[in-house]
């Protein structure tokens, strides 16, 4: 039975988008989609950059869906939705509002080019604790904390250093290799 | 003074402790809402009638300036200028319905406040809480300027100054000024201010946001600083009124009112008005050069000048009507502020129905016809374009309407029904409908009420502190 090791089934830091702080969302996107160009042998594309300080330590990740919040217009209609929920009305009703709102609103192309020259600290995630693994760690153990923290990936700690990303899909390829594994034995 | 400031200390401290999870810290504005020095200024009084239970207990309170009837029990306690109306608690062997089955009441209701601070509110109704029929709690609570507190048991919130929380159980809520609370139970909860909300869950859900800068005009409220835009210059301006009503003690009754109207002594009537049959003037409230006709009633804080209201209207706690025209049965709800000018009067058609909390404010003379639903904020005629509706129109909504800053899902049918059912109850319990023989309500029943003060401690520690004090048949 192979025994994989979070070290060969990581993307190495080195291989991954990055971004220093003050970089733009257009500026990671960009990044986003270098880093898959030069590895584009990957079968599973990467859905995240991370932001890099000064020192070149991880001090945030962005994701897709992080980009795609920064295009939501963060207006007062937006705080009137948040509070709609509160009142409790009906899914439906909320919808309607939501799409009355939106045809009042900026038109997509203009909110693109808005975004594109926020900084990435505004929509980044700043990593919690059950979002490290050890490099040594055992496989099982960073599958608890994928599936208890309901999260995509994990940043790989060596020693105080940070030198690569568990992915949920690397994870899972494995996992998935083991089931076959098992069927065949 | 001391036992007072520890008290004041301790009741904020147990508010912040229910509003810790909406991170709500009322220690600034309860320091800062009444000076200390003014609890000792004013007496405390109750009224005695052989028409309502009487039982009044009070433990380790301040009372300054607040009236009592019925049941009700203070308990660690600073009441200021609190009206605590216990006209319409329930009685033994009351009985309501719940889930289709009847149940009896097995003791008479108390109005038990506890652990708050309550500073020019008013307490009225019953509890509408299945849960606590015998006890209308109030606990762990801080409400500010002309808040009402209207058949709602409360714990653990803050009422900021004319809020209005109407027939809702309040667990741990923050409730912003001028905000409008008539949801049946929330826990929780943060209102910001300016907000109206009435839901009956299953029938309808209607919220209503006023304009945030707008309002600011009309009431303005930070931590640390007293209420202050147009609602309280307008009630300073007319304090002093007040003063000479408060500190003679045989008032002169005035003439000409019928037998059947009731004027409490504690109200100000000012020349010249006209008060017809069934009337219910209730205690601090404020008339002035107006014609009140048949069964109309101002309740408690209701200022009505220079204005006509043709009858059966109410006009409920708080409201305000100035140079304006009401025809029959029109309701003005909670806190409203109708201003019409002398030469630009607002006219009302007969049978509408103002919502709670609605401000009027024009400087161009203003028809509604009757019939009308008004709600919200309203200086000019398009306001009122956007922010009124014949009722009937109303009732037809059966799903959505977004209009302005209004949103309203559910039956308009159940919502115009359940407010003309809720306005013919008051009517009755006023007594308007009175027939000479029929329909008793609060005009007859409160007409002989005698009234008894007390005094807090003048000095020393205790000083601003009631002695414990139980007042029973």
């Amino acid at each position: 039975m192979t025994d994989f090791k979070i070290r060969e089934i990581m993307v190495p830091l080195s291989e991954y988008a990055t971004v220093r702080e003050g970089a733009t969302l257009l500026e990671a996107v960009l990044a986003l989609e270098k880093a898959q160009e030069e590895f584009e042998h990957y079968q599973y594309r990467h859905r995240a950059i991370l932001v890099l300080n000064r020192a070149g330590r991880v001090v945030g990740k962005l994701s897709q869906l992080d980009v795609l919040r920064a295009l939501e217009p963060e207006d007062a209609s937006n705080a009137e939705l948040k509070q709609l929920m509160r009142f409790g009305f009906s899914p439906e009703f909320i919808r309607g509002f939501r799409k009355r709102k939106r045809l009042d609103g900026v038109p997509l192309q203009n909110l693109c080019t808005k975004a594109a020259g926020l900084k990435v600290e505004a929509f980044m995630q700043t990593p919690s604790e059950g979002e490290y693994v050890e490099v040594d760690a055992s496989l099982d153990m960073a599958i608890h904390q994928l599936v208890v923290g309901n999260h995509l990936s994990l940043l790989v700690t060596e020693g105080e250093a940070i030198v690569g990303i568990l992915r949920l899909t690397d994870v899972f390829a494995a996992v998935f290799h083991l089931m076959k594994e098992c069927q065949l034995t | 003074m001391k036992a007072l400031k520890s008290l004041l200390d301790r009741i904020a401290l147990r508010v912040n402790i229910n509003l810790r999870e909406l991170e709500f810290d009322v220690v600034p504005i309860a320091r800062h809402l009444v000076p200390l020095k003014q609890m000792t200024k004013f007496y405390a009084f109750y009224g005695i009638t052989p028409n309502h239970p009487l039982s009044l207990e009070f433990r380790h309170s301040s009372l300054a300036g607040s009236y009592f009837l019925g049941r009700c029990r203070t308990n660690h306690s600073i009441l200021y200028k609190t009206d605590i109306r216990g006209d319409e608690l329930q009685i033994k062997g009351d009985t309501f319905t719940f889930g289709g089955h009847s149940i009896t009441l097995s003791e008479d209701e108390m109005i038990d406040v506890q652990d708050s601070f309550l500073v020019k509110t008013l307490v009225h109704s019953y509890s509408h809480d299945p849960e606590s029929r015998e006890r209308f709690f109030i606990t762990n609570t801080l409400s500010c300027h002309y808040a009402n507190i209207h058949g709602s048991p409360i714990d653990g919130s803050f009422l900021g100054p004319f809020a209005t929380v109407d027939l809702t159980t309040m667990y741990d809520c923050a409730i912003g000024a001028y905000s409008y609370i008539q949801a049946g139970e929330i826990g929780h909860f943060q209102a910001e201010p300016g907000t109206v909300w009435a839901r009956s869950r299953g029938d309808f859900n209607f919220v209503y946001k006023h304009p945030v800068e707008r309002l600011k005009t009309y009431i303005h409220f930070v931590p640390g600083k007293a209420p202050s835009g147009v609602f309280m210059d307008f009630l300073e301006a007319r304090k002093k009124d007040f003063e000479r009503v408060f500190d003679v003690v045989n008032l002169q009754k005035p003439k000409g009112i019928p037998a059947n109207a009731s004027l409490d002594r504690y109200a100000v009537i000012k020349p010249k008005m006209h008060i017809a049959e069934n009337v219910l003037v209730a205690q601090r409230a404020y008339l002035e050069n107006s014609w009140l006709g048949k069964g109309a009633n101002a309740q408690e804080n209701c200022y009505i000048l220079n204005s006509r209201l043709e009858g059966y209207n109410v006009t409920a706690h708080g409201a305000k009507i100035i140079d304006a025209d009401l025809g029959r049965r029109v309701f003005v709800g909670f806190n409203s502020f109708l201003r019409g000018r002398p030469d630009c009067r607002l006219a009302i058609g007969s049978g509408s129905i103002v919502m709670p909390h609605t401000i009027i404010d024009i400087d161009q003379p203003m028809h509604i016809p009757e019939d009308h639903f008004v709600w919200g904020m309203i200086t000019s005629a398009a306001d009122l374009e956007t922010n009124s509706m014949p009722l009937a129109d109303f009732a037809r909504i059966d799903g959505r309407l977004y209009r302005g800053n209004l949103l309203f899902e559910g039956s308009g049918e159940a919502f115009v029904t359940g407010f003309q059912k809720r306005i013919e109850h008051i009517l009755l319990d006023n007594g308007a409908l009175f027939d000479g023989k029929r329909y008793k309500g609060h005009a007859q029943r409160n007409q002989n009420i005698s009234v008894n003060t007390i005094q807090p401690y003048p000095e020393g520690r205790l000083k601003g502190l009631y002695p414990t004090i139980i007042i029973q048949p």
